[in-house]
């Protein structure tokens, strides 16, 4: 017990020290989102919601059947994208093949909470908060 | 159980310091008025405060930075714990309401301090939320309303602006999940610009209703130069009210376990 209290002091640690610096606080990540549930899925962009106070996409995702799922995911609001280095028109284009990093919403909807978006030229932006910031731990 | 996982927790969920758009060039003296007064004027981005929430039994933590903790009445803080076992489903930043002091001081968005002869403005990005703190030496007015920000009145004790803050009303938290408060929420800043890239944050918090006794939280603002304040107007299209509302029609879904 003491061991698996102690290990999860380490690990909360490491959380605290990898948290990257530039953190925002998501409206109750905790309860919306499941930070154990991480994700990654390569898709086809649908659609994009760029609005507060957070943005919106879509991708249109082939499960394990070879089915086409269409998944959502939420991130940054646009002040926050255009501090990572996004831009309202160009960055994200509906029909861009992209792989985003996200957790799942604890709903077992087809939702899930984004971090990093990769384009197939491999250019990587953050897309949203990490895990466990803004409350309610991961 | 649930209060050691709630004080990692906690020490977890707590904001860490925004650096990664603070300056790298070599420190400068703060810069100051025609009047000599150090100027705080700049757009600025705060941080974590670093202090946990616990009762008087619960031993100071001795990682992250400073080990503070809020120290609740039991009562009370049988309340935090329901809050953290419902993971900040309650949050009331959740339903875009203004966020309070220190809070405010710890969002990820930069502000604006306008510095001028006898009133310091602070515009910040998040929920629009301004506040003009008059240094003329005047006092708190008597008629103030409870409110989300308080009512706020500052001092120049030297090179720190201290600002005394009062007025709250119950309905928002100081940080950390759960960290509700009373009306009796007492705070008090001290803003000391100790370079030209950074301000020393310090902010001590009484609530005799709740608390224990005061506990002072300490944190650094970093200068972003180049940026400014822009718009974020969290009500556009707040999804987040409706899933809420959804998951709390089945609370195992998100309770902590």
């Amino acid at each position: 017990m003491k061991n698996k209290f102690l290990g999860l002091c380490l690990a909360c640690l490491c959380v605290l020290i990898l948290t990257p610096l530039g953190v925002s606080a998501h409206h109750s990540f905790g309860a919306e989102y499941d930070g154990e549930k991480p994700i990654t899925l390569k898709g086809t962009v649908t659609r994009i919601d760029w609005e507060n106070p957070h943005m919106h996409f879509y991708l249109d995702v082939k499960d394990a059947a070879g089915r086409v799922v269409n998944w959502k995911f939420e991130g940054y609001p646009p002040n926050m994208l255009i501090r990572q280095g996004w831009k309202k028109e160009g960055t994200l284009k509906i029909g861009d093949v992209v792989t985003v990093f996200a957790w799942r919403a604890r709903d077992g909807s087809n939702l899930a909470h984004s971090r990093e978006v990769t384009w197939e030229n491999g250019t990587k932006l953050q897309s949203g908060p990490p895990a466990g910031t803004g409350g309610g731990g991961v | 159980m649930l209060s050691g996982v709630l004080l990692l927790t906690l020490t977890v969920s707590l904001p860490v310091f925004a650096q990664q758009r603070g300056a790298a060039a070599p420190s400068q003296p703060a810069p100051r008025t025609a009047e000599g007064k150090v100027d705080l004027s700049g757009v600025w981005q705060g941080g974590g405060l670093g202090f946990t929430l616990g009762t008087d039994a619960t031993p100071a933590p001795t990682g992250g930075r400073g080990g503070v903790v809020a120290t609740y009445k039991p009562e009370a803080y049988a309340k935090v714990q329901e809050y953290v076992a419902r993971r900040g489903i309650d949050d009331p930043m959740a339903r875009c309401l203004m966020v309070g002091v220190p809070r405010i001081t710890s969002m990820p968005m930069p502000f604006q301090i306008i510095q001028m002869p006898n009133q310091v403005i602070f515009h910040y990005e998040s929920f629009h939320v301004f506040r003009l703190i008059p240094t003329d030496g005047r006092k708190h007015p008597e008629d103030h309303d409870p409110s989300f920000m308080g009512d706020s009145v500052g001092r120049w004790e030297g090179d720190t602006l201290v600002v005394d803050v009062i007025g709250f009303n119950e309905k928002t938290w100081l940080g950390p999940v759960g960290s509700f408060h009373s009306d009796a929420l007492h705070v008090i800043e001290r803003y000391t610009r100790t370079s030209n890239e950074s301000i020393t944050y310090e902010v001590t918090i009484e609530d005799p209703k709740v608390l224990t006794k005061p506990f002072t939280a300490r944190g650094t603002i970093r200068l972003l130069p180049g940026d400014r304040v822009r718009e974020y107007e969290c009500g556009e299209n707040n999804e987040d009210i409706q899933r809420l509302e959804k998951l709390l029609e089945n609370e195992s879904l998100f309770r902590r376990k």
